[in-house]
């Protein structure tokens, strides 16, 4: 009650408060037009059959049939349409329960996440509505094995009335239970659990029959594994049999798979061991003896998805494959892949199942050839030709400058025409890409490594160049006149827009779209930018920042573990020219390289922002990126010397200072500098320590950090993140309350804060911190209780003000409630008003930079924050608006009234009406016109980065998460334009028509005066 | 323009009407008599003339005041011209202060001259000063004065750190 009247008090206030300002919401003409979002379903991931992605026909309307490629990253189940590539639907998953796997069929695909498979979901796989949803066990019950997805299977049942579209699904998680799930409405008919002695037996894989459901594990025994198979009823879930099979397994899963002859109404468990393929039939009784198939040699069997058809591939010890077929028992070798053996002309070669619309099976065979440049696809139809079979091929130009590696594909195909056998295929990159291919022509690419941006940052366009015609010294007057001619070619056109432009109203618009024939320039207001944004899939891209449109990207390149293969992780990203420098801009990503082999490299990629072109030179036109190795092993920190001269200044882990570019000139700034500058590292655990820069005492050149402080954080506390301060101009030093007395800001150049995770699992306790970098004393703390040992804390520092989110479980008496809560600091310098210490020039020597104070505000939201930023103007005389993120995958301006940490408790008085200071109310509204991302879904936020536009009213912001957002904001109004309501023409034509009413009545006027003065 | 002049000596002969005294002219005997005493008199409504004009400013304060009072502490037209006059009114008579005097100067003095009624012009400057207070005072109340820190904050400067912190 209280609460729902505090909620009314609210917005009536802020009805009365925010309707002063006239523009504070987005009006429904500029959504989507100054604001774009891009959505993603996440890198698939390729490392097992259960998530990569696959095509997935099912019934649509009517009696057509549709198909959606349906794939499965960490965090996300999508489905793309195949025709134009975009999401027909997705489901977002919860962080602790990442999915362990998808399982489709037809009209349902069911997903199992959760540690040990906790949870069941099953959706509509045409819509992606969910079916039903099942917790089937609580996830600190899970059993975590090695490998993620082992121990979880779904397999469908028939259903159980006939008729019944719906069909059963039964579940094995935690490599022990087995549950029949009812396929209407998702109860639970049966639950079966192995027995406490067999725990050393992990169940992997269900096989149904009509009347039995086999459970196929691993028993572990000496240096290998042994098969086992449980018998249950079908129907009742009793148990009927179990039984160890006589074998000897090497890889685990990898080393068994099941068929299902067409003939047959036994289930086939195929194995392979030591060069050996065997197979037993599996019958309630378990009674069959195993079989060995012909022949030795053998290294793998591959499970191509067509066990339905009884068919899987067999590869011998060369590398060579051979499909094979089983038929009344007996294993069949259908068709041999020519040339499929190890070669160094091709790379191994990847396979896979497709079934099409009749059910007839297909096998795909891809490689990349290096002779062709080109990856190879052949496709072999074992119907054609009388049941002999047909292998058709094609070569398709897959780009690996652009998109990396083939890691997986998969197979769709058709057969319209007797001899003709026409595919498609999507493939999944290593960068993360998502291409289809209709045989040899690439129909839509989706980047999905956008989604897992690790830095970005804004980089301003250049001005238009005015062209101008080249003079030469030399130049006669004929070719003068000429010259000019051309010139004035254009004449007519300017003169038409000049007349238009001051005739009519029609000037670049704040809330039109930024056109785009205008190629890499700036546009009149500055709201196209480029946003470099380096993935962790090693790919960087240039992103337009007006329409979101993926400008350049290129492949970042493993340089020194280019063999062995490694990992690119970005780190950093600096802008080290602008375009004040007069060239075109410049940024250097920092990236630590782990190679598979377990080298790390500092990797520096000096790239320019409009075209990706590489700046350093390392890499041969037309090839990947090439990077710089800065140094061997991991950096510890790197930082942009603030100076004219752009210098990266970067910290091994012995604390030596290596500087990027390494030339004279950054070496003579770096050390006239040195000696006054500070930064502060975080080491492992709780610990923060600030550093001085000593120069070498033989060698001028080097130099190295030296410690000066070091704050130890209370032992329970692990320091989670360091939050830098926003940089941006400060237009004013203090804020001036209503009886114009100043509360100075406490602006300390060094100041950071710093967020702590709590090491205890229960009951622990988080930390916000403000730090003077300069000596490492602390300027402010806060406690917050930890949820369950975590505290998802976020925090943003910019000027004296930080902001920072948490949820709220400290739940003691009547008068406190769980919740997310927002807390807004704001330090001010001395004692009071008029007290001023000069915070920003105080040397860290002096006693008066702890001589502070600050208030504070707490406030209630409905949503949890993901990521928080400020927004930031071009000379910071704006308001500053706090742009968050939340869990309902929206984008929020919070203006920084609502905000304020002064907002008095009781009436404002007229001095505080004067300041516009609004009653302090503990719940900020959920206002939908604090939304700026309207209708879009912009999910799993991570970071929001903002940066100013030409005009000083507006804001651009952009955040990155699963899906991208751009847009820009204006927290005071679109106060420097003019309005788009204003009448230009209106106005044209009142002093029009006032200039002819004067030159109308100034004769007569005249005349008058003269007629007077006669009759005087 | 013809002005009219009256002939005295045409009029010389014709005796008063009745209740009324002989023009001092006709009797030019009784001047020496008449005249200290009558100059003394002048003299005196001179100097108390002079006073009332010094202490005028002072007198119209409590009306001032009350005008001010009724026209608000807000910043419109109305308010502004009781501020601006009460501004500008004191200079103006301060700068046309001798001849504001000069018709009450003592016969012998210069009218002119500063020195004249200098207790009186004082006076006068001083109350003059109290309304240009009123002025100013209500400039104050309605914020126009820059009397806070906050209205030169923008006028601040601040140097860089002898330090720098690397973020």
């Amino acid at each position: 009650m209280h609460i729902l009247s505090s909620l009314w008090t609210t917005s009536f206030l802020l009805f009365f408060a925010l309707s002063v300002s006239s523009v504070w919401a987005l009006h429904e003409s500029e959504a989507g037009v100054v604001d774009w979002q891009k959505t993603f379903i996440g890198v698939p991931r390729t490392d097992g059959p259960r998530s990569a992605p696959s095509f997935l026909r099912m019934k649509a309307k009517g009696n057509d049939t549709t198909s959606l490629i349906i794939s499965a990253s960490e965090r996300t189940l999508g489905a793309v349409n195949p025709v134009d590539g975009s999401v027909a639907w997705r489901h977002i998953f919860e962080p602790s329960h990442p999915i362990l796997g998808y399982y489709k069929s037809g009209n349902v695909v069911a997903t199992l996440s959760g540690v040990g498979g906790s949870v069941l979901h099953v959706f509509d796989s045409l819509e992606g509505t969910i079916i039903h949803e099942k917790r089937l066990h609580h996830s600190q019950n899970g059993q975590l094995y090695s490998q993620r997805t082992l121990g979880v299977d779904v397999t469908f049942g028939a259903p159980r009335t006939a008729g019944h579209e719906a069909k059963d699904l039964f579940v094995l998680t935690n490599g022990q239970t087995v549950h029949r799930i009812g396929g209407t409405r998702g109860d639970l008919l049966w639950s079966w659990t192995a027995p406490e002695q067999t725990s050393l037996v992990i169940l992997e894989r269900l096989t149904v029959t009509d009347s039995t459901i086999y459970a196929i594990g691993l028993a572990k025994s000496f240096a290998s594994y042994t098969l086992h198979v449980t018998a249950l009823s079908a129907e009742t879930g009793e148990l009927l049999t179990t039984q160890n099979i006589p074998s000897n397994i090497q890889n685990g899963s990898d080393d068994f798979l099941m068929l299902f002859p067409p003939t047959s109404e036994d289930p086939r468990l195929v194995w392979i061991e030591k060069g050996v393929v065997r197979s037993v039939a599996l019958t309630p009784k378990l009674t069959s003896k195993p079989q060995s198939l012909r022949g030795s040699g053998n290294t793998k069997i591959l499970d191509v998805g067509l066990s339905k058809h009884g068919m899987f591939i067999v590869k011998k010890e060369d590398g060579s494959a051979t499909v094979f077929k089983l038929n009344q028992n007996t294993f069949e070798s259908i068709w041999d892949f020519a040339d499929s053996a190890t070669s160094s002309k091709y790379s191994d070669s990847i396979y896979a199942g497709s079934v099409d619309k009749e059910g007839k099976p297909y096998i795909g065979r891809m490689y990349w050839s290096f002779g062709l440049q080109a990856g190879v696809l052949h496709v072999f139809t074992p119907h054609l030709l009388e049941g002999k079979g047909l292998v058709s091929g094609f070569s398709f130009p897959f780009k690996t400058d652009d998109n990396g590696i083939i890691n997986h594909y998969a197979l769709d195909v058709v057969n319209p025409d007797r001899l003709k056998v026409l595919s498609r295929i999507v493939v999944t990159t290593t960068t993360g890409a998502v291409q289809l291919w209709l045989e040899e022509k690439v129909q839509w690419t989706r980047e999905e490594s956008l989604s897992t941006i690790a830095v970005a940052e804004f980089v301003e366009l250049p001005e238009r160049k005015a062209i101008q015609s080249g003079t030469t010294e030399s130049e006669g007057f004929v070719g003068r006149v000429l010259r000019h001619i051309s010139d004035a070619q254009g004449f007519p056109q300017y003169l038409a827009g000049f007349v238009k432009r001051f005739a009519t109203a029609s000037y670049a618009s704040v809330s039109a779209a930024i056109s785009h024939d205008s190629g890499l320039h700036r546009d009149e207001f500055g709201f196209k930018k480029i946003i470099v944004a380096a993935t962790e899939h090693g790919k960087i891209f240039g992103i337009d920042s007006s329409n979101g449109h993926v400008v350049w990207s290129r492949v970042l390149g493993l340089g020194p573990v280019a063999d062995a293969g490694g990992l690119i992780v970005p780190l950093k990203m600096f802008a080290v020219k602008t375009v004040s420098d007069g060239e075109a801009p410049q940024v250097v990503l920092l990236t630590a390289l782990r190679g598979f082999d377990g080298t790390v490299n500092t990797v520096v990629y000096h790239i320019n922002a409009l075209t990706g072109k590489d700046e350093a030179n390392n890499s041969p036109k037309g090839d990947i990126l090439q990077g710089t190795v800065v140094f061997p092993g991991q950096p510890s920190e790197a930082y942009l010397l603030p100076s004219k001269v752009k210098t990266i200044i970067l910290l091994d882990s012995a604390n030596n200072i290596h500087l990027y570019p390494h030339t004279e000139a950054n070496v003579q700034a770096f050390a006239e500098l040195a000696p006054s500058l500070r930064f502060s590292l975080q080491t492992s655990g709780h610990t923060l320590h600030g550093y001085q820069i000593v120069q070498g005492a033989s060698d001028k050149s080097a130099f190295s950090a030296h410690r000066t402080w070091s704050l130890s954080l209370p032992n329970n506390e692990v320091v989670g993140s360091v939050i830098r301060p926003a940089q941006g101009p400060i237009a004013s030093l203090g804020k001036v309350l209503g009886d114009r007395s100043t509360l100075y800001k406490y602006l300390n150049p060094h100041l950071f804060a710093v967020t702590t995770v709590s090491k205890a699992s229960a009951d622990g306790v988080c930390s916000v911190y403000l730090v003077d970098g300069s000596k490492g004393s602390v300027i402010y703390h806060a406690s917050v209780a930890s949820t369950r040992g975590t505290c998802n804390i976020q925090a943003e520092l910019t000027e004296n003000w930080l902001v920072y989110g948490y949820y709220d479980e400290d739940f003691a008496g009547d008068h406190q409630t769980k919740g997310y809560r927002i807390v807004s600091v704001e330090v001010y310098e001395g004692k009071g008003v008029n007290d001023k210490t000069s915070s920003s020039e105080l040397s860290s020597l002096s006693d008066k930079t702890l001589d502070i104070h600050f208030y504070e505000r707490s406030f209630e939201t409905n949503q949890p924050v993901t990521a928080l930023a400020a927004t930031l103007t071009k000379f910071g005389m704006t308001t500053k608006n706090m742009i968050i993120a939340t869990k309902k995958n929206q984008i929020q301006s919070i203006p920084r009234r609502l905000l304020d940490p002064r907002r008095p408790k009781a009436d404002p008085t007229a001095q505080q009406q004067e300041e516009m200071l609004i009653k302090y109310d503990p719940v900020l509204p959920a206002d939908p016109r604090l939304v700026v991302s309207h209708r879009y879904e912009v999910a799993n936020v991570r970071k929001i980065i903002t940066s100013p536009a030409l005009l000083e009213s507006t804001s651009l912001i952009f955040a990155y998460g699963l899906d991208l957002f751009g847009s820009r904001v204006t927290p005071s109004g679109t106060f420097d334009v003019l309005s788009e309501s204003f009448n230009k023409a209106q106005l044209v034509l009142t002093i029009g028509g006032l200039t002819l009413a004067i030159a109308i009545a100034r004769p007569m006027v005249n005349r008058k005066k003269l007629k007077e003065r006669w009759f005087q | 323009m013809s002005v009219t002049k009256v002939e005295y000596s045409k009029w010389k002969s014709l005796p008063p009407p009745p209740g009324f005294a002989p023009l001092s002219t006709t009797r030019p005997s009784s001047k020496a008599v008449n005249t200290p005493r009558q100059a003394d008199s002048y003299a005196a409504i001179k100097v108390k003339r002079a006073w009332d004009l010094a202490m005028s400013p002072a007198k119209s304060l409590p009306m001032q005041a009350f005008m001010l009072y009724m026209s608000g502490g807000g910043v419109q037209i109305f308010s502004m011209g009781i501020v601006f006059m009460l501004l500008f009114s004191p200079f103006k008579n301060v700068a046309a202060i001798n001849t504001a005097f000069a018709p009450f100067a003592p016969s012998p003095s210069s009218p002119k001259s500063f020195n004249t009624l200098f207790i009186q012009k004082i006076v006068y400057i001083l109350a003059n000063l109290t309304t240009l207070a009123l002025g100013l005072y209500k400039c104050n109340s309605m914020g126009l004065l820059p009397m806070g820190t906050g209205d030169w904050l923008a006028f601040e400067t601040r140097g860089p750190s002898p330090e720098i912190s690397l973020h």
